[in-house]
């Protein structure tokens, strides 16, 4: 299991830097998000189209990213919590004389 | 995936909640009655929701040189059935919302929709079908995880083209262009989803495997893997 993991994991690196190093070559690279490149592909099948309803609060860019930062910590928090309750569930279920 | 607040015409942003809302509420009670009937299942569902949590929070860098994100809806698909995810889909979606500007009150339905329903069936659908080719199971999970993913792009795809057909070439023509923006961008971040899911599956087969078998979702082929 160990093994296999820190095998995918690697895999997983070298395609988020593999793809950062390939998307930098394409022309006009700037890293957008491919959400909003869809909103403008809308502008351009559509140039008369009018958003007819805003956002009710948007954040500056930078609370924006501490908020993001609160969402991934949020999932990966609950994510450690659980697997760290079920190793230590586990492990003491293996070893049941070494207990407390 | 995320159809940007009012980018949907009035009509079509009510038509989608109309479509996704049945989901919601069936996923509502299905989770309420698994809280009844398995209350140790309940971190795990947790563990799901968060999953998916972390995953749509980070943007990662794509091969065409812009930027997207995964859905992580395909473990808990994959765990407790796809019925599920629609709720705790919806919970992300209106904290990104709600909180970041991303996506929209509107457009909620239509998102929902791709992410937390069309996401999760496919995911589903794939590994029922690839495990009765006997497939293993890291396979399966890979593929279910990765092609869920996609079939949540495309789906917006196509929700964008039925709002804005191509004036030339109509609805297929504006499905190919919306298609042509997200399908390349979502190619290396689905592989990337799919092997994210093969590790937490890894090692809840480490850890978890008591609860695995509790799970009545998981297909049989799948909990008989995990227990030899």
């Amino acid at each position: 299991m160990k093994t296999q993991n820190i095998g995918l994991l690697l895999l997983v690196a070298v395609l988020v830097v593999g793809s950062l190093l390939i998307g930098s070559r394409q022309e006009g690279a700037e890293f957008a998000g491919a959400d909003g490149q869809a909103m403008e592909t809308v502008a351009v099948l559509n140039p008369d189209y009018e958003p007819w309803f805003g956002f009710i609060w948007e954040p500056s860019p930078e609370i924006a990213s501490g908020l993001f930062a609160l969402q991934a910590a949020l999932g990966a928090g609950v994510l450690g919590y659980y697997f760290g309750f079920r190793r230590g569930q586990a492990r003491r279920r293996n070893r049941p004389d070494a207990g407390d | 995936m995320h159809i940007t607040e009012g980018f949907l015409p009035p009509l079509h942003a009510a038509a989608w909640t109309v479509i996704a809302l049945p989901f919601v509420v069936m996923s509502a009670r299905r989770v309420h009655r698994l809280m009844h009937d398995q209350p140790q299942t309940k971190l795990l569902l947790a563990a799901s929701g968060a999953f998916a949590f972390l995953l749509s929070a980070l943007k990662l860098p794509s091969v065409t040189g812009s930027c997207s994100h995964a859905t992580g809806t395909g473990l808990g698909a994959i765990l407790f059935g796809p019925s599920v995810m629609a709720l705790l889909g919806t919970l992300v979606l209106l904290f990104q919302t709600l909180l970041l500007a991303h996506g929209g009150i509107t457009t909620l339905g239509a998102n929902v929709f791709s992410m937390a329903i069309v996401g999760p069936w496919t995911a589903y659908a794939v590994l029922r079908g690839v495990q009765q080719l006997r497939a293993p199971l890291a396979l399966s999970v890979f593929l279910a995880a990765m092609l869920g993913d996609w079939a949540t792009y495309l789906t917006t795809a196509g929700q964008l083209a039925l709002a804005f057909p191509d004036p030339a070439s109509g609805i297929i023509g504006a499905f190919l262009k919306f298609a042509g923006v997200f399908a390349p961008t979502q190619l290396p971040l689905a592989v990337i989803e799919g092997l994210l899911t093969v590790v937490i599956v890894n090692f809840l087969r480490e850890y978890s495997s008591d609860e695995l078998q509790s799970l009545k979702f998981l297909p049989q082929t799948l909990a008989t893997e995990i227990r030899s």
